[in-house]
C-alpha cells in the first residue's frame, strides 16, 4: 500500500457520509428530531408533507438525514427510500399509547423489507418530557426488539422538545457506524 | 461601524446587488454622496423617495432611510412606534429643514408612510400571537372554529364523531386534527377557515384538486404549510410591499388573511400545472413557488398578493 493510498483512506474515513432514514407514525417528532439535529429552530414546525432531508456534520462523518412525513398515505413511498440506507432511525410518540399497536405494525413491516435487512435500528422513545409518556422500556417489551434476531439495535428516551436524549442516540448511531466501517 | 455592516447586509438581501449599491451601502460615501445631491437638488433623500416613488416601494425605502439615518431620533420615530404620528412628521421635518410651505405633500404622504409602517410592524405582533397560540381541545372557541371548517368544506356530509375518519377527506393526517396545527398554532386554522368562509368557489376547486388520484395532496396539511410559507414572508419582512401597495392605512389581520388567501390559491394553481409525479415532490415544488413570490415582492415594486374576483 502507498503512502498516498493510506492518506486517502484516512480521509475518507475522515468524511464519511451516512445515509440515516428517519421514519415513524404521523406527530412521532421525526421534523423536530431532525431540526434539532441540525441546530434549527423547533417552534414552527408543520406536519410534512413529503419529505425534508438535511446534512449534519459531526465529527467523523457527514450525516444525510432523510425525514419522510408519517402520514398514512405517505407510508406506501417509504420504500422509495430504503435503498442504500445506512441506519434506521424509528420515532414513537411514547404518549400515543392508542396508536403503539399501529406503530409496531409499521415497524416490524419495515423490519422485514429485504432492503433493510441487516441495517442497525435507532428507536426513539420521544415526548418524554410529558407526563404520561410511556417508559422506554416498556415499549421495548411492546414492540419486542429482544425477539430480533441479527440486527444491531438501540432505543432510547428522548425529548426533541426538551434537546434532551437525543445526542445519546446519535453517539449511539456514530459508534455503531464506526464498528460496522472497521468490520468492512 | 459593524452595527452598520450588519444593517447593510440586512437591506441587502432585499435587493439585486450591484457594485454601486455596495459602494452606496457603505456609510462614509454614501452620506458624501447624499451630501453632494442634496447641494444639488436642494432637496433630502426623503423628499427625493416621496417624489419619485409609487406608494408601497416609498414606504419600504422611508423606512430603510430612517433606519440608517444618522440622527437617533429619526431612527426611533421607526423602531418604536410615537404617540403622535403629527409630532413625529414635524420632528422629522425640523431636522432634516424641509419648510411645510414649498412642500405641501410632504407631511401627508410621510405621514402615511409612517402610519403603514407601525402597522405593518403591529400586525407583525398579531400574527405571531396567533401562531403561537397552540388548538387547545378544551378552547370552545377552537372547537368551534374547527367544526365550522368542517360545515364549510364539507356542507353535505355531517361529521359523524368529532374524532373520526372524515377529516382525512379534508386533508387531515389522522382522525383529529388537533395534532397537524403544530407550530402554526391557531393561525393555521383561521386562514383555512377565511378561505373556505370568503372564497368558497375557490376553495371548494382546490379541495377537489387535492382529491386528483394522480396529482392529489392532503388539502389541510398543505395549507398549514402555506400559512408557515406566509409567516416566513412576514418574518422576513418581504411582504411589506404587498401590504404598503394594497393598504393606504394599517394593515389588519384580515388582510393577512387575504394575503394567505391569493398564496393557497395560486400555490394550488401552481401544484397542478407542475404535475408532480406523486405527493413526495412537495418539498421541491414548494421550494419553486416560494422562490418565484420571493422573487415578486422583491423585484416587482407594484407586486400585490391579491385573489382576482
Amino acid at each position: 500500500m502507498g503512502l498516498l493510498s493510506i492518506l486517502r483512506k484516512l480521509r475518507s474515513d475522515h468524511h464519511k457520509e451516512l445515509r440515516i432514514l428517519l421514519l415513524g407514525l404521523d406527530n412521532a417528532g421525526k421534523t423536530t428530531i431532525l431540526k434539532s439535529l441540525a441546530s434549527e429552530k423547533i417552534d414552527q414546525i408543520t406536519p410534512t408533507q413529503g419529505f425534508n432531508v438535511k446534512c449534519v456534520n459531526t465529527p467523523g462523518f457527514k450525516l444525510n438525514v432523510w425525514d419522510i412525513g408519517g402520514q398514512r398515505r405517505i407510508r406506501p413511498y417509504w420504500r422509495n427510500y430504503f435503498e442504500n440506507t445506512d441506519l434506521l432511525i424509528y420515532v414513537i410518540d411514547s404518549t400515543d399509547q392508542k396508536r403503539f399497536e399501529e406503530t409496531g405494525v409499521e415497524l416490524r413491516e419495515l423490519l422485514e423489507d429485504e432492503k433493510l435487512s441487516g441495517v442497525p435500528l435507532l428507536i426513539f422513545a420521544n415526548k418524554q418530557d410529558l407526563f404520561n409518556a410511556a417508559k422506554a422500556s416498556d415499549i421495548a417489551n411492546l414492540l419486542k426488539l429482544h425477539t430480533l434476531n441479527g440486527r444491531t439495535w438501540q432505543i432510547q428516551a428522548c425529548s426533541a422538545l426538551k434537546g434532551e436524549g437525543v445526542q445519546d442516540g446519535i453517539e449511539w448511531v456514530m459508534k455503531t457506524a464506526g464498528a460496522k466501517a472497521k468490520k468492512k | 461601524m459593524l452595527q452598520a455592516g450588519k444593517k447593510t447586509l440586512a437591506t441587502f438581501k432585499h435587493g439585486p446587488v450591484t457594485f454601486l449599491s455596495l459602494l452606496y451601502n457603505i456609510a462614509l460615501i454614501r452620506s458624501v454622496i447624499k451630501w453632494i445631491i442634496r447641494m444639488l437638488t436642494g432637496t433630502c433623500q426623503l423628499q427625493r423617495i416621496l417624489q419619485k416613488c409609487e406608494s408601497g416601494t416609498c414606504t419600504v425605502k422611508i423606512e430603510e432611510c430612517l433606519r440608517r439615518s444618522k440622527f437617533q431620533q429619526l431612527r426611533r420615530i421607526v423602531e418604536v412606534e410615537p404617540e403622535n404620528l403629527d409630532a413625529a412628521v414635524e420632528q422629522i421635518m425640523t431636522i432634516k429643514q424641509i419648510v411645510a410651505d414649498t412642500n405641501p405633500r410632504f407631511f401627508t404622504m410621510l405621514r402615511t408612510c409612517l402610519e403603514q409602517i407601525h402597522g405593518y410592524n403591529k400586525l407583525f405582533v398579531e400574527i405571531e400571537a396567533l401562531r403561537t397560540e397552540k388548538y387547545d381541545c378544551e378552547n370552545e372557541e377552537h372547537e368551534k372554529l374547527l367544526l365550522k371548517l368542517w360545515s364549510l368544506l364539507q356542507p353535505d356530509e355531517p361529521l359523524t364523531c368529532r374524532v373520526s375518519k372524515q377529516w382525512g377527506n379534508i386533508g387531515f393526517q389522522g382522525d383529529d386534527p388537533k395534532t397537524d396545527f403544530r407550530g402554526m398554532g391557531i393561525l393555521g386554522l383561521l386562514n383555512l377557515v377565511y378561505f373556505a368562509e370568503h372564497y368558497p368557489e375557490h376553495a371548494a376547486k382546490s379541495l377537489l384538486h387535492s382529491m386528483h388520484p394522480k396529482y392529489g395532496y392532503s388539502y389541510a396539511i398543505a395549507s398549514i404549510n402555506i400559512t408557515s410559507m406566509s409567516y416566513e414572508l412576514m418574518c422576513s419582512g418581504l411582504l411589506r410591499s404587498h401590504f404598503f401597495n394594497t393598504v393606504q392605512g394599517r394593515p389588519t389581520t384580515e388582510h393577512y388573511h387575504e394575503a394567505f388567501c391569493y398564496l393557497f390559491y395560486e400555490f394550488d394553481k401552481f401544484w397542478m400545472k407542475s404535475e408532480p409525479e406523486n405527493v413526495m415532490e412537495f418539498s421541491r415544488i414548494r421550494g419553486e413557488f416560494m422562490k418565484t413570490i420571493q422573487d415578486l415582492l422583491a423585484y416587482l415594486p407594484t407586486a400585490r398578493l391579491l385573489m382576482e374576483t
